[in-house]
């Protein structure tokens, strides 16, 4: 019986083809086949051009589970089969690089970081180290439905210095003319307290990455802001991230405030074309408030224990940091717009995009990139910002925001120590 | 009995009522899914139920954003080595542990019974430690290892062979079989139906595991079809017509296996509880 067994294990085992690392190439891990995967493709063709020997590996998995897979092999300390270069989303940025110290390469000694836009920088940056190629921004724009708003007697020139009240204001109006509600809105999703928050220069963390919650003037303002939309019934309730896209996709609502990874899905909908246009988002009426903020993003890292840590480190060094065609080439075909500010002076940002009335919508976000108000991250946004997600709907019953912030506080203190 | 006819009947309606329900809760994702393949992303989300035109336009994008031959050959070859070796070896172990008595047969079974508990999660980084120090990170034995001396299976197993006449086997050893020759000649034909319900069980836990071949698997051409499917559901705007193609290819091999051995899976898992 027993030889029975093995002969047929050994059976299997031959079966299995052993696919081992091969050194000379550069493995990288990222997530998004379109977008992410498609575009670091384009950087391996275009570094291969001068490096003839140069080979790229791609491995996408979805995002949560190249976390799973990046955190299962750094804890465990086995370096085999992990990449070279790993895309890591802004907001956990500061997570890895605390948690696997030295397992990061840092490239500041090798990378001009004064081109990028400032706060894709400091968000990757630790004890005056940065270790980010940074990448994809997620600038963001109001985009509203011209023709709604005009019907409802508002013109492009009277959007673009909006307060969040004045927001609100506007929505009222836009609801009794048209009868469509301003927005798309998640209680349960804290995307658009994030965007205000740090468009007024704050996060969950102050700058040296401690908890902030009590005290903190950009979220209480953002909080005000989200119970007002929130009492003033201006928004059309929103059920996960698919049923938030198809109300402003099937024109269910005037306008979506959110980064500008979004564009390409706006402009799914070839029939609206022309009545689109973009606005800096509101802005809150506090000190250090500003028409900026930023959802999402995400950043190119190299493992230190790579062993072909040199020549990855230079891959996107030449083309990341460097290479203006490139950026138009992936803002064309993949709608992707990047942190290198220099790559406003190419062609492609210059356009003009008839989808949005002809307005040259890309210098536009390229403006408002460089603006956006730099924050710490901290190691722990995903958790408190799940904390405040679900404290989000008490705020529709009239609970005061004090209240429901120092509610917040006490579980995220738990949450982060 | 007038009142007992009507009662009964009432009774029938409610449970009909409610199996109508169960029914419908289990096949709405499976119509839901299908439906889904044959529309576009945008009709998906606005959630359009009836069937669209963009089947073959999603065909074509699954097929060309993914090598679909390389990644089924993967997960069929680790599905069916998996579950072979986890039938012989899980049902080797859990007659043994009803056949033959020791000292400390029911100590170690009851050990065994208790990794039950152990969440994967908590093993996955001793586990995948042990796999870097095999030198098997990326390999196909590397999934198929962790899996073939399942508790579960053995538990299962030990629980029928109670069924096992003894008769069976004291007859086999008057005739002069040896002890593997009674597992192999009488033990495997006689307990088919059962062998039937755990290769059911088996073979859709391994086709659609997920957490360790992630783990574990590291390129894109060893990679199985849930991953793959994975992958392309994350992106700031997936193509879920592609996707609903994945998951429908996905689903054909264990609905197959499941229809092709229904009869013998019910058999099977009655016989478990005799």
């Amino acid at each position: 019986m027993n030889r029975k067994t093995a002969a047929l294990a050994f059976a299997g085992a031959s079966l299995f083809a052993i696919t081992a690392a091969q050194a000379a190439e550069i493995t990288v891990w990222c997530w998004d086949p379109n977008f992410n995967v498609a575009i670091m493709k384009e950087a391996g063709e275009i570094y291969a051009k001068t490096h003839p020997d140069f080979k790229l590996n791609v491995v996408d998995f979805a995002k949560v589970d190249l976390e799973q897979k990046l955190q299962t092999g750094l804890a465990s300390g086995v370096a085999d089969g992990m990449p070279d270069i790993v895309l890591i989303e802004d907001y956990g940025a500061q997570k890895y690089l605390q948690s696997f110290p030295d397992s990061f390469a840092p490239l500041s000694d090798k990378v001009d970081y004064s081109g990028f836009a400032p706060y894709k920088v400091a968000l990757a940056t630790l004890d005056d180290k940065v270790y980010s190629m940074p990448f994809d921004s997620g600038v963001t724009g109001f985009y509203y439905r011209k023709d709604l708003l005009s019907q409802a007697g508002f013109q492009p020139a009277d959007l673009q210095d909006l307060t969040w009240d004045k927001y609100i204001e506007i929505a009222k109006v836009v609801e009794e003319k048209t009868g469509k509600k301003m927005l798309a809105y998640d209680p349960n999703d804290a995307g658009l307290t994030r965007i205000i928050m740090q468009s007024a220069g704050g996060w969950y963390f102050d700058k040296d990455g401690n908890l902030s919650i009590e005290g903190n003037t950009a979220l209480k303002a953002a909080l005000e802001v989200i119970q007002k939309i929130q009492t003033s019934k201006i928004f059309r309730p929103a059920a996960g991230w698919a049923d938030w896209v198809g109300a402003f996709t099937g024109g269910e609502v005037a306008s979506v405030t959110t980064g500008v990874w979004i564009t390409g899905t706006v402009k799914s909908q070839p029939e609206q074309s022309g009545n689109w246009g973009i606005a800096p988002i509101p802005k809150l009426e506090i000190e250090g408030a500003t028409h900026y903020s930023n959802l999402g993003g995400s950043s190119w890292y190299v493992l230190s224990a790579s062993a072909a840590k040199d020549e990855a480190i230079d891959f996107l060094n030449e083309i990341y940091a460097k290479d203006v065609d490139f950026y138009q080439k992936i803002l064309v075909d993949r709608g992707a717009v990047g942190s290198l500010l220099a790559a406003r002076e190419g062609e492609a940002y210059k356009s003009s995009d008839p989808f949005f009335g002809g307005e040259p919508i890309w210098q536009t976000f390229s403006d408002w990139l460089s603006k956006v108000p730099s924050v710490n991250y901290g190691t722990f946004t995903n958790e408190v910002d799940s904390v405040v997600a679900a404290h989000q709907p008490e705020l529709a019953n009239g609970t005061s925001v004090d209240d429901v912030i120092k509610a917040i506080d006490e579980q995220a203190q738990t949450l982060v120590q | 009995m007038t009142s007992y006819g009507l009662k009964q009947r009432f009774s029938s309606v409610v449970v009909y009522a409610f199996l109508g329900v169960m029914a419908f809760l289990s096949i709405f994702p499976f119509l839901w899914m299908v439906i889904g393949a044959t529309n576009t992303t945008s009709d998906i989300i606005k959630g359009k139920m009836s069937f669209g035109e963009s089947l073959l336009l999603n065909a074509t994008t699954f097929f060309t954003q993914v090598n679909a031959p390389l990644i089924f050959w993967n997960s069929a070859k680790i599905t069916i080595i998996a579950t072979v070796l986890t039938l012989l070896i899980s049902s080797l172990a859990g007659y043994g542990f009803e056949i033959f008595a020791s000292r400390f047969r029911e100590k170690l079974y009851t050990l065994m019974l208790l990794t039950l508990m152990i969440p994967f999660a908590a093993l996955m980084i001793p586990l995948f430690m042990l796999m870097g120090k095999l030198g098997l990170i990326n390999t196909h034995i590397a999934v198929v290892l962790p899996t073939v001396a399942s508790a579960f299976i053995i538990f299962y197993f030990r629980q029928s062979t109670k069924a096992f006449p003894h008769e069976l086997r004291d007859a086999a050893r008057v005739d002069g079989l040896k002890e593997w020759q009674i597992f192999f000649l009488i033990y495997m034909p006689v307990m088919r139906s059962t062998y039937a319900a755990a290769f059911i069980i088996v073979f859709m836990t391994v086709w659609n595991s997920y957490l360790w071949p992630l783990v574990v698997l590291q390129s894109n051409d060893t990679k199985t079809i849930t991953l793959v499917i994975s992958s392309l559901g994350s992106a700031y705007y997936p193509d879920y017509g592609a996707v609903m193609i994945g998951t429908v290819l996905a689903t054909i091999p264990t609905l197959f296996v499941f229809f092709a051995m229904q009869r013998q899976f019910v058999e099977g898992m009655l016989g478990s509880v005799k």
